[in-house]
This record gives structure tokens, sequence and C-alpha cells, in this order.
């Protein structure tokens, strides 16, 4: 056994760093991460480099304890303002539209590959879960902005639908197993539901106050802060689930309350978990890269591509409709979430739980969700950026790049130092001067650091450094960039003109004679109309149709004022028309129309 | 509807020594006044008007300011090749040197749309953006606006 440990060590080490070097690759080639270290498992594996390894118990046991610290890390990513914007259609989607997507997807696999029901039901559970890692990844890194409540819905639903999946799966397997009456089945399952969930998010909540406090409490050496609450979020996660409750609800909720209460030691803590969140995602992907038995995915290859196929086109797109379907979304917005439901590790280490059970179908399970994940990796996650644009989704970015690099101050929540680097043509070197509240404070420039106020004029390549409030540095942005080129994409995405939106309605209702327009708004200001049409919050890219002209909001101020408004006259061009996604409005005109005529 | 249908030769020009956005605007009412018989003075004014609710200016040199007129017959259009730009409060701040103007009849809500969205599209088509910087004869101006879209979109 001794002598084996350094041979371990080299290939266990020598696996990680291989996988990190080829991040790059997919970091330029946009490929989901996630491919690329499953990719070298397999490779690694029995069907490549002939590493054995088939111990479903460890497999499950990494794969667990890896997930409890990434959901605990994208409870602490996600901001508790995109979290209440699309809390309701998000967490609609990670309960009801997990259930419905496996609901449906087991009745695909049901015909497909003739499992008994509950069997392919079991099938369609351990599929039915975005994957956050892959979402935030492509959302994120992939450079592009999309509109902000897509994307808060996304990374909402990606993030918190784990536990329902999970759910599901060791319910349907403990039903499976205990062989029961199937008529206990719903009752099982709603007592099961309410338990797991309901402990979950309030032993979340408490623990992830508790962590805050007791962290505010404790002074401790600074390295030991992540630790300390690391360790605590994990013997969390041990027991919510020694009591019944859903540990990994409990450990995202736990994070969302830590990440966004300003825990001491927030910095230090955020590097810590964005590293040891990469390592738990490459240990977790290579473990069941190595796990899978490639050889064995020939014989059940087609069905299981039949089944993700349908799980695409079919399944996933329906059960996103109809839960969205209260929420108002657009036809184009429905369709891209549908879209970027990318199956990801959880789906694979959930296909371990049957393995582990000692299921008799569970090597087949977990080969048909293994084929299941790569093809939806292949499909969707290649594709996410064309269909994002083909949709209209992306924002242009408003202003041209800029050079900035901001620094959070120990201890203080409300202030950040930024650092601009002085770009050529950017509006600070036109002579554009810097507000009192930057606080300008020091200039570095050439290697040497002065004072603000006896730097005279900026010049190209100073270093500014400022003390400000985090909700201005867009307003600084602005003034740091560099010249931005209006593009094709800009006005068709905001409309060809600007309007004022201080001015009043009717002058727009004038200058164009649109009739579309009720009398009582027409005193108001643009701004003020838009807003009360948009049910009170605005942000960038918000459309209010006018009849033949549609209104754009091309800009808001910090306090969510609308500050400037485009106007597109051609709206019809700008969108592709999509046949399905019906939006709620929508069907409601058309039923209206009906019972009209008839 | 091809832009040739709605820009005859005679509304053409090329202007200059203009230096502001007032005096392009004054220019162009001119022209569409010597066109329709209307009064030169109250076009402008109908010009402003929409300037007042936002420039028109489409940024990349280009502006289209446009409004609606009573007493018209049909949507009418001036285009101005301007040898120095002026400043226009484009999106981009750019200064402008072409500019195409819009008139409307009183009740051509969707027409006058159509004429708007033509005339933007028209004007995106980089190759035909420079080829109107090129010259500043009101006759070549004019077979260059009236070559059909197709032969000139490369998309």
């Amino acid at each position: 056994m001794l002598d084996l440990i350094f041979p371990a060590f080299l290939i266990a080490a020598g696996l990680v760093l291989v996988s990190v070097m080829t991040s790059a690759l997919a970091f330029r080639f946009g490929a989901p991460l996630l491919l690329v270290f499953l990719g070298i498992g397999l490779l690694a594996g029995e069907g490549g480099l002939g590493i054995s390894y088939d111990d479903a118990e460890s497999a499950y046991f990494i794969g667990s304890l890896a997930l409890a610290i990434i959901l605990f890390d994208s409870g602490f990513d996600t901001k508790l303002r995109s979290f209440r914007q699309a809390a309701a259609p998000a967490i609609t989607l990670a309960t009801l539209g997990v259930a419905m997507t496996a609901g449906l997807v087991g009745v695909v696999a049901h015909y497909v590959f003739g499992l008994p029901w509950l069997e392919s039901f079991l099938l369609g559970a351990i599929v039915g879960s975005t994957d956050a890692a892959a979402v935030f990844f492509l959302l994120r890194v992939g450079g592009i902005t999309i509109r902000d409540n897509v994307r808060s819905t996304l990374e909402v639903e990606s993030g918190s639908n784990d536990p329902m999946a999970i759910f599901l799966t060791v319910m349907l397997l403990e039903l499976i197993l205990s062989q029961e009456a199937p008529g206990a089945l719903w009752q099982d399952l709603l007592y099961g539901f309410v338990v797991q969930m309901g402990l979950g998010i309030l032993m979340g909540i408490a623990g992830g106050y508790i962590i805050v406090a007791a962290a505010k409490r404790i002074t401790l050496e600074g390295a030991l802060y992540p630790i300390g609450v690391v360790s605590a979020a994990i013997c969390l996660f041990g027991l919510v689930g020694m009591l019944g409750g859903s540990g990994f609800l409990a450990v995202f909720v736990a994070g969302l309350v830590a990440g966004n209460m300003r825990i001491t030691g927030h910095v230090g803590l955020r590097r810590f978990l964005e590293g040891l969140t990469w390592i738990a995602q490459i240990a977790m992907f290579l473990t069941l890269g190595l796990f899978a038995t490639p050889s064995e995915f020939l014989d059940i290859a087609l069905p299981a591509i039949a089944v993700a196929i349908g799980l695409t086109f079919i399944c996933r797109p329906l059960a996103i409709w109809l839960c969205l379907l209260p929420f108002g979304y657009q036809r184009n917005e429905t369709a891209f979430i549908s879209w970027v439901g990318l199956r990801g590790a959880v789906s694979i280490l959930l296909g371990i739980i049957p393995l582990a059970g000692g299921l008799e179908n569970g090597q087949q399970l977990f080969n048909a969700a293994y084929i299941i994940v790569l093809t939806s990796l292949l499909l969707q996650g290649w594709t996410i950026r064309p269909m994002a644009r083909w949709l209209g989704l992306i924002v242009p970015a408003r202003i041209g790049p800029v050079e900035r690099v901001g620094l959070d101050l120990p201890g203080r929540a409300d202030h950040e130092l930024i650092v601009y680097r002085v770009v050529k043509d950017s509006p600070v070197l036109q002579g554009e001067r810097l507000p009192r509240w930057a606080r300008p404070s020091l200039v570095v420039r050439e290697g040497r650091s002065m004072r603000y106020q006896f730097a005279g004029r900026l010049q190209e390549g100073d270093l500014v450094y400022m003390f400000i409030a985090p909700q201005y540095v867009r307003l600084l942005d602005r003034l740091f960039a560099s010249p931005k080129k209006l593009t094709q994409d800009d006005a068709d995405f905001f409309g060809k003109f600007s309007l004022d939106p201080a001015k009043p309605v009717s002058a727009l209702v004038d200058a164009y004679g649109l009739r579309a327009v009720p009398e009582q708004h027409l005193d108001h200001s643009i701004a003020d109309f838009m807003k009360q049409r948009l049910g009170g919050t605005a942000e960038v890219g918000d459309r209010v149709n006018c009849g033949s002209v549609d209104l754009v909001v091309r800009d808001i101020g910090t306090q969510g004022e609308i500050k400037e408004v485009g106007l597109a006259v051609d709206q019809m061009e700008s969108q592709p028309h999509i046949p399905l996604f019906l939006s709620g409005g929508e069907i409601w005109n058309w039923i209206k129309k009906r019972t009209g005529s008839g | 509807m091809e832009l040739a249908e709605i820009l005859p030769e005679k509304a053409v020009i090329a202007c200059s020594g203009i230096k502001s956005k007032r005096e392009l605007l004054e220019v162009l009412a001119a022209r569409a006044a010597e066109l329709t018989g209307q009064d030169g003075d109250a076009i402008f004014e109908a010009l402003n008007q929409r300037e007042q609710l936002g420039s028109t200016g489409l940024g990349n040199g280009i502006a289209v300011p446009h409004g609606k007129f009573a007493g018209l017959g049909d949507v009418v259009a001036v285009f101005a090749r301007l040898d120095h730009a002026v400043d226009f409060d484009a999106l981009d701040d750019e200064p402008v040197d072409i500019a195409v103007m819009l008139l409307a009849p009183m009740g051509a809500g969707a027409d006058h749309l159509k004429a708007l969205a033509k005339v933007a599209r028209v004007l995106r088509t980089e190759s035909l953006v420079e080829d109107l910087r090129r010259t500043s004869d009101p006759a070549e101006l004019h077979a260059i606006l009236s070559r059909p879209l197709a032969s000139t979109q490369a998309a």
C-alpha cells in the first residue's frame, strides 16, 4: 500500500494539473469546461489510460462534498438584488419546472428505453436539473451581456434547482427499492418534499446567520476565517442531511445569507471560495469521468441521445413555457431560458445514486444519464452565444473598454478603492471634470505618485486612485472609457433615434401620429409613462410598445430612473419571429378575440 | 418603396458653409418649401419641434430630421451633403455631414414610419455612405441614392 502513495499522488495531481492547463483552451473556444474535464477523466479511465475506478460509494462521497462546496459558493455569489428580481419565476422553475421536466423526460424514456414507469421517472429526475457551473461559466466568462431579467432568472434557477432534482431522485429510488404500493406515492413525495425543503430552507437561513454572527464575534488569524466558514457550511450540510432535510439546499441558502450580509473577511473568503470551487469542480468532474466506462456507452447511445434530444427540444421548453406563463416573459426570453438548460455534473452525480443503492438497472441509468449530459453540453454549450444573438437578447456594450481595477476596503462595505488607467480619447482627457464624490486621491504618472490636487491635467497612461461607493462605478466608467463607435447592433437593440425622457408623451404622440397611447398618459413625461407601463421598475433594454413604434430604455441612473430612451421605428425586423412560446398576454388576447367574434 | 420614388433629383443638394444644426434645418426646410410650395418657416418649425424631443442624429455623421406637416399630398424627402460637418447632438456626438429630411402628411401614420425605417436602413449600408462622402455633385449623389438596395447591401 505504501508503495502506491507516490504513483497515486503523481497521477491524481497530474490529472488536476492537466485539467487546469486545458481550461485555457476552454476559455478560448467557449466550450463548457465541464466537457473538457470530463473528457480528461474519460481519457484517463478504463477506456483510455486504463486507470480502473468503479467504487460508486466513494465517487458519490467525493461528488457530494464537492457539490456542497459549489452550492455554498454559488449562493455566496448570488446577489440578493438579482435574487429578488427573479425569485418568483426562478423558484417556480427550480421546483415545479424540475418536476415537470423530470416527468416529461420520464415519459420519453419509458417509450424509448422500455423501462418500467418508476425507473423512467427516476432517469427523468436524474437529468432534471440545470447545471449552475456550466450556466454561470457560459454567461459570465462568455464576455456577453445578456438582458438582466433573463440572466438573473437563469442564475437563480440553476443555482437553486439541484436540491429538487436530488430530492426527486432519492425519493423515487426509495420508492422503487421499497416496492411500496403506488397509492402511497403522492403522499410520500409530498411529505418528503415539505420536510426536505422546509428543513433545508429554515436551517440554511439559521445557519447562515449563525456563521455571519460568529465570524463577527470571534477574532481569528485572517487566513483562518475562510476555513472556519467553509467547515461550518459543511457541518451544516451534514447536520441538515442527518435530520432528514436537504443539505444541498441548506448550504445554498446559507451561502446566500452569508454572501449578502457582508460577512467579516468577505474579500478573503471570496478568493478562498473561488479557488475551492475550482478544485471542487475539477475533483468532481475527474472522478465522474474516471468512474464511467465509455465502452458500455455504445449499447445505449442511440436511445440515450434520443432522450437527450427530446429533453432539449420538447420536455424542457414545454416545462419552462408553462412555468413562466404567469410571469410575462417575452417569447424570445422564454426560448433562451429553455435553451440554456445545460445538464451537468449534478446529473452524473445523481446517476451514481441508483448504482450505490443497488438498483438492478443502475448501470444502464448511469450510462444513459452520462450520454444525455454529454449531448446537452455539446449541443447547447456550444450554441448559447449564437442563440442569444439570434434571439436579440445581447445588450450591446454602451461604452468602449475601460481599464479599471477595484479593491474592497477591509471592514467597509460602502466604499471601494477604484483604480483607472487614463486611456486615449477618453472623456477625462477631453477635459471632462471628475465629480467631487469620486474623491480622487492619488495619481501615478510614469512610476511617480502624486496627490491629485498637484497632478495638474490628467495625461494618457496615468493611473487614478479613487474611493467611491460601488454603485457609482458605472458613472465613472463613462468618463474613463475609450470612445465607442455606434454599431448596427446598438441601433437594432435600442432603436435608431434617441428621445429626451423628460418630454411629455403628447409631444411624441403628435410627432408620430400614434393612436395606441391612452389619453390619461399624455401629460406624463416619457420616462414616467414607460416606468408605469413596465410595472414600476425599468431596466436597460426594456421595450414599451406604442402602436407602430417601440420605446426602449437605453440607460438608467443610480436610483433606477430612466435616463435615456431610444425610439425603434421598425420593431418588426429587429427580433426573430418564434412561432412557439406564446406569452400570457398573447394567449389572453387570442381568447378575447375568439370569444369576442364567436 | 424605393428611396428614388420620394427623392427626385431636385431634392438632392450639396451645401457648403453651413455652420450649425439650425442652419442645416433651415436649408432643408427651404428646399422642401420649394418642392411643395408650402411655407418654409412652418416646415422648419415642424422639424425643430421634433428635434426638441431628442436629436435625430443616427450616429456616424448621419442625421434624419423628420416631422409631420399639414397640407402635403405624400411623403417628401430632401437629401443634403455638407462639405463641413456640423454638431447635431447625435448619439455618438459625431458631427453630421449627411442629412435626409422626411416630411409626412398629417394622417400618414404607418407610411411615415416606413419611409423613416427605409431611409435609416439605406444609410446603414457602409459602402453607400462611403460613396456619398466621396462626391459633392448633386447629380452623382442622386445616382448613388437611386441604386437599388439589393446591389449595395452586402448582407
